[in-house]
């Protein structure tokens, strides 16, 4: 503990000096005994605590929580010895935002007290955050020296990105092997009728068309569509990033990617996820509770990193990113090396969509209003519809979202138009 | 707490216009006044230069008076002086900040009884240093300014002593 006189100390030093020189230069003795009692003050230097008076605990009321969600801080503090007045803050990460109560609070403890100090903080942004050290700061009861000291108080919070529901997505164009939600044009078991056709031995009588067979006096069987999951491949762009936190294009492309990992795997469907950052990051495809949950734990971990490395997309193994896959991108289209990417994915025939969330919004909100400002995002709107447009040319479907309306309305008009395109 | 503060800076203020009303003392007073409730609101800093201020109203206002010392309106206001810098500093802590129970009375307890201590403490110096006038003659304008500057090296010792090394347990 480190322990030194305060500030209140020389204040009252100062205004006793200056009191001594007034009596002096007014010859009255009334300036002189003024200042007696502050010079007694004086007398009480040299009495607050030490850091083994009192322990300290701290619990949190979860240790997993989503974007936007609430936890409490209990911090309980217990005194060994009697502690005059004990000061305790805890800085918080940018990460959380106090809602409840203070992060800095005073106590005074008797011998063998323990206090409860509560307060409730907000997780504005995902990633793991680390309430590590509780700064403490034991005062005299004049406030005339204090001791202090930092103490480690280790808890780690998970907080994951915020995944909203997503009632309509982008289909897949072509199915896998095993069974999920989507009807494919193949036919053998399943729920959805397609064609009629004349029996043959081995049909199953519960498949008989008894409407049809009556009307042409022959027995018809009704066949029925395969229903087929898909891979879904969300390939991240954490290349660059613009806007501040915790509205950054990678934060809403993040919470793009929980929502459509969590859509697509209520579907049945296998889901994976690709970092592309300098060097790849992956999460193989795979379906189930317990893959939703390595998904978003490799979404928690994924950040922006530096790097003048550029990887192929030749380079992600076969596993990870199969040629029948849907491959979400999503990207704000800042880094020429993802827009490479892109036409790459796209020349080796894979089926593509690339969700771009716009960062104009986000930089505006970030920056003060002037017409230079205006001008500016003006020219980057044309500049990001030109770049679209040349991805659109070779064939690659953009969605351009603007953050402030909902993931769903945005990818509502993709997805017309691709039950169109599986119609044709 | 504040409030509490803001109240001693008024009697702190206003104490030397009981002993000469005049219009200097007042117009001391006031701006003392202002320079005290920023100090309570912002910083010591600005709370100590209103308390210079109003040493300096107290002195007008004696030497404007002149007559016998007035030793027992002097401890009291000594005591007021010592609290003000405490319950605006204590204040200034308490902002913003979760208060455990029994936190505000025990401050107030020991003000009181340090107070209280002082007070009879000063006032019993006071009488013995009349005593000693009455009975000795000394050089005490002297001896005041050697004391005077005794105590601006002690401030000086303990500002660099804040500034310094510090002890560790």
């Amino acid at each position: 503990m480190t322990t030194r006189l305060t500030p209140l100390a020389l204040s009252v030093v100062t205004v006793g000096a200056w009191g001594l020189v007034l009596g002096v230069l007014s010859g009255r003795a009334e300036l002189v005994v003024v200042v007696v009692p502050l010079l007694l003050g004086l007398l009480r230097v040299g009495r607050a605590g030490s850091s083994r008076d009192f322990t300290l605990t701290r619990t949190v009321s979860a240790a997993r929580v989503f974007e936007g969600e609430r936890v409490t801080v209990i911090v309980t503090v217990s005194a060994t010895r009697r502690v005059a007045l004990l000061e305790l803050f805890e800085p918080l990460p940018p990460t959380l935002r106090l809602v409840g109560g203070h992060n800095r609070g005073l106590f005074c403890l008797r011998r063998g007290q323990s206090v409860e100090w509560r307060y409730e903080v907000e997780c504005v942004r995902r990633g793991r955050v680390s309430l590590g050290t509780v700064h403490a700061r034991l005062w005299d009861r004049a406030g005339l020296e204090a001791g202090e000291t930092s103490i480690p108080v280790a808890w780690q919070l998970r907080v994951y990105p915020r995944a909203l529901p997503l009632r309509r997505l982008p289909g897949p164009r072509r199915m896998q092997a095993f069974v999920g939600n989507y009807v494919a044009p193949r036919v053998g078991e399943g729920l959805e009728p397609g064609d009629i056709r004349a029996f043959v031995p081995g049909d199953r009588v519960r498949h008989v068309n008894w409407r049809a067979s009556l009307r042409f006096r022959r027995l018809f069987v009704t066949q029925y569509h395969q229903e087929r999951n898909a891979d879904v491949v969300l390939m991240l762009d954490t290349l660059t990033e613009a806007g501040a936190p915790p509205d950054t294009t990678l934060d809403v492309s993040i919470r793009a990617a929980a929502a459509l990992a969590t859509a697509y795997l209520a579907r049945k469907d296998r889901v994976g996820l690709i970092e592309y950052c300098g060097p790849f990051r992956w999460v193989r495809p795979n379906s189930g509770r317990a893959h939703h949950e390595r998904i978003f734990e490799a979404l928690l971990r994924a950040d922006v990193m530096f790097s003048y490395v550029t990887q192929e997309v030749a380079l992600v193994p076969r596993r990870i990113l199969p040629p029948q896959a849907l491959v979400i991108a999503i990207s704000p289209l800042l880094d020429p090396r993802f827009d490479k990417a892109l036409v790459d994915l796209a020349a080796r025939g894979f089926d593509l969509v690339v969700l771009s969330p716009s960062p104009i919004p986000l930089v505006r909100r970030a920056i003060r209003a002037s017409a230079s400002a205006d001008v500016a995002c003006r020219l980057w709107t044309l500049e990001r519809r030109a770049r679209a447009d040349g991805l659109q040319r070779l064939g690659i479907t953009i969605i351009d979202w603007d953050t402030a309306v909902p993931l769903e309305a945005a990818l509502g008009g993709l997805t017309r138009s691709r039950r169109r395109e599986v119609a044709r | 707490m504040r409030r509490l503060a803001a109240v001693l800076a008024l009697i702190l203020v206003s104490a030397p216009l009981l002993i000469a009303p005049s219009t200097s003392v007042v117009a001391l007073g006031g701006a003392a006044l202002i320079l005290c409730g920023l100090g309570i609101l912002v910083a010591t800093p600005v709370l100590v230069g209103g308390m210079v201020m109003a040493l300096g109203e107290y002195a007008l206002a004696l030497r404007l008076a002149g007559g016998t010392p007035r030793l027992e309106g002097a401890v009291v206001l000594g005591v007021v002086l010592v609290l003000l810098l405490e319950t605006a500093d204590f204040g200034r802590r308490a902002q913003h900040a979760a208060i455990g129970r029994g936190v505000f009375v025990a401050q107030i307890r020991a003000w009181a009884v340090f107070g209280a201590l002082t007070g009879a403490g000063a006032l019993v110096a006071s009488a013995a240093a009349s005593a000693a006038s009455a009975s000795l003659r000394l050089p005490w304008a002297s001896a005041v300014a050697a004391a005077g500057a005794a105590v601006a090296l002690v401030a000086v010792a303990l500002a660099l002593a804040a500034a310094g090394t510090p002890s560790r347990d």
